[in-house]
């Protein structure tokens, strides 16, 4: 399905965790979205800043054409955003880029997220549950205040959906040690692949450390997908802005062959 | 509504059945905004991504910045798949396009003389679907070639002096923004069908915590609504200097933007950064343009070309 313009409605907004909102919204685009895609969403307001804002969601339910997006406040448009109200409307391109795939190998897959990749790998918790397929999840803020609780809530009850004792399988970890392991996530991975046999990777986070989580995987033999982000001008592969450096030379774009690449291509 | 208004124009020798392109750079190759409304039944042309001989890797990330003000900064760089590549990938959809009526213009790029008769001639051979040719001498974002190839009137002219002997069809020069009145009469007096205008702005932004460019490289060039007014003045100014007609490119965001153009002296007009962020923009500068000119009373767009009382 290749990118169009979507009218789209606020149904509610609100902080979720310190400088993280999450917006309801209902657009036609919910039916087509898939796990890993994003949309590009026209904050109203100021005509001084142009760009759309690119969003990945962590849920979009094709029933009742609703997205749940969830975004960090760090400039002025997310900060536009955060300010819109139920009932106002503006105009999204979507579905954008290209999202998770099931993985090759049958087996557990671990997932790790860091600050606001965390909406994108609830999306495919629920697309590898949807398949059958049990996880593990590390999820890593930098302070106990920035964990967004409702997408762990999330995530618990999809491994409750599972049937399997899930507290020992969503692993927190906080930079700061105010809650869950003191340190990034890539230590906690390292204790979960000491213990278990897992047959794929899904990760979404800050760059360096999707480098590490990358670096890790690979030492253990498994598959990774990574979701990136980049700086990007227009989101379906007309300007090509947001270039991604591969392993073989030369550059991807994010919005159109990504936002979700094989690790193994990528040049960390 | 149904307009009584002749909307074709002809950019040197390109057929266009409305005066509406898409800036090189701005609209991929066209495929991409076949989602958003039906290219081939709307535009008048559409301006391919520049495109060299071999392919080019293009400049390291980031390549783009938020300026506020109405602006954005890019430095892709030309990232392109050479000439062949292109052909193979985009040529059976362009094909289409042409067929359609909607005119493509495909954009030759190089860093040395020597480069662009190669993708020149790569070109003619291999790309029956180009109604015409825009010859990028203006880049600011490459190292070698680009801008430095069109920045003084010599220059410009040796250019054109290389391509015109090897295509037969219609050759639009890209041109930077400065001296467009000398370098225009440079590139007419060489032989060129038309020219568009302008280029990107070069500009920086720096970020002033690391003090280091907010892009990879310290220069870019500056694009968006903010540049609007400096491009239609840039195209009045080299109206008055040519006789051959001109494809006005800079910020156009509206009908009102693009009809601007057309009063300052150009027979065509681009949508560019607009393309980015309104991806369905140029749809409605299409409509707007129509009824503008209807209600000028003309018979013939063409008859608000350079319309502009001073």
């Amino acid at each position: 399905m290749s990118a169009t313009q979507h009218d789209f409605e606020v149904l509610s907004c609100g902080q979720a965790a310190q400088d993280v909102w999450h917006m309801s919204i209902h657009s036609e685009v919910a039916a087509e979205l898939e796990p890993g895609q994003f949309v590009n969403i026209h904050v109203p307001g100021d005509g001084a800043h142009i760009l759309r804002v690119p969003l990945s969601f962590s849920h979009a339910d094709s029933k009742n054409g609703v997205v749940e997006l969830y975004f960090a406040v760090v400039g002025e448009g997310t900060q536009r955003l955060a300010a819109m109200a139920p009932g106002d409307r503006s105009t999204l391109v979507g579905p954008c880029g290209v999202g998770w795939k099931l993985p090759a190998r049958q087996g557990r897959a671990l997932l790790v997220a860091g600050g606001i990749g965390l909406p994108p790998i609830v999306a495919a918790a629920r697309m590898l549950v949807s398949a059958g397929i049990g996880f593990d999840a590390v999820v890593g803020a930098q302070t106990s205040d920035k964990h967004v609780e409702d997408l762990l809530d999330c995530l618990r009850t999809l491994c409750k959906d599972e049937g399997c004792d899930c507290a020992r399988k969503v692993v927190l970890t906080t930079d700061n040690g105010t809650r869950g392991i003191a340190g990034f996530t890539t230590q906690a991975m390292e204790g979960l692949l000491a213990e278990n046999p897992y047959a794929c990777v899904y990760t979404c986070g800050p760059h360096p450390m999707m480098a590490g989580v990358a670096h890790l995987a690979k030492g253990s033999g498994i598959a990774c997908q990574a979701s990136l982000e980049a700086m990007m001008g227009c989101g379906f592969g007309a300007c090509s802005c947001c270039n991604v450096a591969l392993k073989g030379g030369g550059y991807a774009l994010c919005c159109s062959d990504g936002p979700v690449f094989d690790a193994e291509e990528v040049a960390w | 509504m149904v307009s009584t208004v002749n909307m074709a124009v002809n950019l040197g020798g390109i057929a266009m059945r409305n005066p509406i392109n898409t800036a090189s750079g701005t609209f991929g190759n066209g495929m991409q905004f076949e989602g958003f409304y039906d290219v081939g039944a709307t535009l008048g042309a559409i301006t391919c991504k520049g495109v060299a001989a071999e392919p080019w890797d293009g400049n390291p990330a980031p390549r783009l910045a938020e300026l506020g003000g109405a602006a954005i900064m890019n430095s892709v760089g030309l990232q392109n798949p050479g000439v062949r590549g292109f052909v193979e990938r985009y040529g059976t959809y362009l094909q289409g396009l042409s067929d359609r009526g909607c005119a493509v213009i495909c954009q030759v790029a190089g860093h040395s003389l020597e480069e662009y008769e190669q993708a020149m001639d790569l070109f003619e051979e291999l790309a029956p679907f180009a109604a015409g040719f825009e010859i990028n001498i203006s880049c600011p974002n490459i190292a070698a070639g680009g801008a430095a190839m069109g920045a003084t009137p010599a220059s410009a002219a040796e250019v054109m002096r290389a391509i015109r002997p090897r295509t037969k069809r219609p050759v639009v020069v890209k041109m930077a923004p400065h001296d467009v009145a000398e370098i225009g009469r440079a590139l007419e007096a060489e032989g060129a069908d038309a020219l568009s205008l302008i280029n990107t702005i070069p500009g920086m932004a720096i970020d002033v915590r690391t003090r280091r460019s907010r892009l990879a490289r310290p220069t870019a060039g500056v694009s968006g609504p903010a540049i609007h007014a400096i491009a239609v003045r840039m195209v009045w100014e080299c109206a008055q200097a040519v006789s051959i007609p001109l494809c006005g490119i800079g910020g156009v965001a509206s009908w009102e933007d693009a009809a601007e153009m057309i009063l300052a002296g150009a027979t065509a007009v681009s949508v560019g950064t607009a393309n980015l962020y309104d991806p369905t923009c140029a749809v409605r500068v299409v409509e707007g343009l129509e009824a503008w000119a209807s209600q000028q009373g003309v018979s013939k767009i063409g008859e608000l070309v350079g319309a502009f009382e001073a």
